[in-house]
């Protein structure tokens, strides 16, 4: 296959327009405060199962491209959000695309030498590092992430149809539905919040006239090595898998802190401190995508709605997508670009004369069309009530757990990769009890021993970081 | 005990509730797992629920050193919500009614319903003419367009409900 049968399978009519569509629809909902990129994917995911992958892919690839730069609205509110957010959105996001175009392809070639047992350490190496890096206690977040894994049990067993962790409910026969739960777990948490307390309506201050397409390049153009610096930071820490938009932000904010130059006041409106941390926010979109579908390991929170729609459409992800399903991760990369490039568009239109009523919106509007969005959407999976029923359960159970400190990303992690871990883990203890060399089957290959050490390091890591950051504090107050 | 560690155990006792409670769901789990007929089925499951069951009863252990004054107390992980708490639950009661009632009621009469209620149990502003007008009609636009989109567009055979076969 070549690589121009994909860019020209991307720009047929149908194609570019799904990619606008999605980059304006999860603008708006990502603009709208309270709700989250994730969210966007979320309750727009489920218009995708009735379209073929390739469509499927682009449109999701182009809500989440649209969703993220739709977050700054709200958070910018500084002339027009539209301009100079959107170039740098455009140009930040097709560094993090043309990553996922030239690493995805060799890296799924490096993984195609993974066995069973590999892949089950790759899926504790994701949990480990989701858990570690996710807010709050690394204990806990460990604790969701088993509860997560444990969750993907409940059913019947592919292996061998037994019934398992029902406790005699008929509606849990059939499973866990993974973008149900998803929807459940990122969606009805949120709502529960925004119900409860009266609307904060952000007063928008500043009057935008016209595009001001020059002022913001200007701008952008004496901060290009911030622009680039930030992008790159973006598209490592969205291979990163479970480290978001938030992380790569802050990391290429701080950044940008530190490098700045006389004059340039950060934290009092410094362009230069949303073009830090919008680019890397938006550059977390490819970069995201290279664990996600490279290896079947979520990138952000987003990809792993994205990637639990996968699953509804028959494909899997992992090194062989690369080959089994070339033409159509080809074509969705290639789409990822475009979208990317509709940005710019989209962002200046809306930004000029949407943003203001969307930002604005009624919550007493809000919290039912999106509570109806995910009731219709979560039904449309699989024709189901119980699905349903269980999102809304899920949710309210996400909504507690987060209360007291158990994130909901670890035990979305551990519903995603459940079948992963369990699929590696359930073969390689069968070959090792067959040569009756369970411990050198898990932890004598070369390549385990690595993803093992990484995943000892990424444990450890945080208490590290703690005693190192602590060190100096100490000295002083003594 | 001092204050600080008094103030953040009784603000942080749902933690030890909500790990006690993950704690019994590991056991029950692990208990299930002995009714399967295939090990394979079993071994993957029983492993997750013991770890879940060794990482509970690690937060829970914690959490007692805290109580205790052995450990500092990290007052920032749980999260103190204010707001109505009978907004909270009325939404979750009219989601999950509507998603009951749907099968009887059909998804157009329970998305309307559920909808309205919603659009009550949201509203924290005053109720002008104007919005008793504009809200409502939003909110059918809202739902039909939805419902044009999955039902006809998509193809998804939504509920018709046996009230009206």
């Amino acid at each position: 296959m070549s690589g121009f049968e994909a860019l020209f399978a991307a720009l047929t009519p149908l194609n570019l327009l799904l990619a606008l569509a999605g980059v304006i629809s999860g603008t708006v909902i990502g603009a709208i405060p309270g709700l989250t990129a994730t969210m966007a994917v979320a309750v727009l995911v489920p218009l995708t199962f009735g379209m073929p992958p390739a469509p499927a892919l682009i449109l999701m690839g182009a809500i989440y491209t649209g969703a993220i730069y739709g977050g700054a609205y709200s958070a910018i509110l500084l002339n027009t959000p539209g301009t100079p957010s959107a170039i740098a959105t455009t140009l930040d996001g097709l560094v993090g695309a043309i990553a996922l175009l030239t690493l995805a392809p060799p890296l799924s070639r490096v993984a195609l030498a993974f066995g069973p047992v590999e892949y089950f350490w790759l899926a504790i190496f994701g949990l480990s590092l989701i858990s570690a890096i996710s807010e709050g206690s690394l204990l806990k977040g460990l604790a969701g992430g088993a509860l997560g894994l444990l969750i993907s049990c409940i059913g019947v067993a592919e292996v061998s149809a037994d019934v398992r962790l029902t406790f005699g409910s008929q509606t849990l026969v059939a499973g866990i539905n993974v973008v149900a739960a998803l929807i459940g777990l990122f969606c009805i948490p949120v709502l529960i919040d925004l119900v409860a307390t009266p609307g904060q309506h952000l007063q928008v201050v500043a009057e935008p006239r016209g595009f001001r397409l020059g002022e913001a390049v200007r701008v952008i153009m004496q901060r290009k090595f911030n622009l680039l610096r930030s992008s790159i930071i973006g598209t490592i820490v969205g291979i990163l898998p479970g480290a978001g938009g938030s992380v790569a932000g802050i990391v290429a904010y701080s950044e940008a802190r530190r490098a700045a130059r006389p004059g340039e006041h950060y934290g009092k409106g410094e362009p230069g401190g949303v073009i830090a941390s919008e680019s890397a926010n938006n550059a977390t979109v490819g970069g995201g995508f290279i664990p996600t579908l490279v290896l079947g390991i979520p990138g952000t929170p987003p990809d792993a709605v994205i990637l639990g729609a996968l699953l509804v459409q028959g494909m899997r992800t992992g090194p062989t997508l690369f080959t089994d399903y070339a033409l159509i991760v080809y074509t969705f990369i290639w789409s990822l670009l475009i979208a990317t490039i509709l940005m710019l568009p989209a962002g200046l239109l809306l930004g000029r004369y949407a943003y203001k009523s969307i930002i604005t919106l009624p919550k007493a509007l809000l919290v039912p069309s999106v509570a109806f969005m995910t009731i219709i959407g979560t039904y449309a999976i699989r024709n189901s009530i119980s699905d349903v029923v269980i999102m809304i359960v899920l949710g309210v159970i996400g909504w507690i757990l987060g209360r007291f400190g158990f994130a909901a990303a670890p035990i979305v992690l551990g519903l995603i990769l459940g079948p992963i871990a369990e699929q590696g883990f359930v073969q390689a203890w069968t070959i090792g009890s067959a040569q009756q060399d369970l411990v050198g089957m898990f932890f004598g290959r070369p390549i385990s021993i690595a993803i093992i050490a990484f995943t000892v390091f990424s444990l450890l890591s945080p208490l590290l970081m703690r005693r190192w950051k602590l060190k100096p504090e100490v000295a002083h107050v003594e | 005990m001092s204050n600080d560690v008094q103030r953040a155990s009784s603000s942080d006792a749902g933690t030890a509730i909500v790990a006690a409670l993950v704690t019994l769901f590991g056991v029950a789990a692990i208990n299930d797992t002995y009714d399967y007929a295939d090990f394979d089925s079993a071994v993957f499951p029983r492993t997750v629920a013991i770890l879940l069951v060794i990482l509970s009863l690690a937060v829970l252990l914690r959490w007692l050193a805290q109580r205790a004054g052995f450990a500092a107390a990290p007052s920032s992980e749980t999260v103190e919500n204010g707001g109505s708490w009978l907004r909270r639950i009325a939404l979750v009661v009219v989601m999950l009614c509507a998603g009951f009632a749907m099968p009887w009621t059909g998804f157009l009469l329970t998305a309307l319903v559920s909808f309205g209620l919603l659009l009550v149990i949201a509203m924290h502003d005053p109720w002008t003419p104007a919005r008793l007008v504009v809200y409502p009609l939003v909110g059918v636009a809202i739902v039909l367009g939805f419902y044009f989109l999955f039902a006809k567009l998509l193809m998804v055979p939504l509920p018709v409900g046996s009230w009206f076969r």
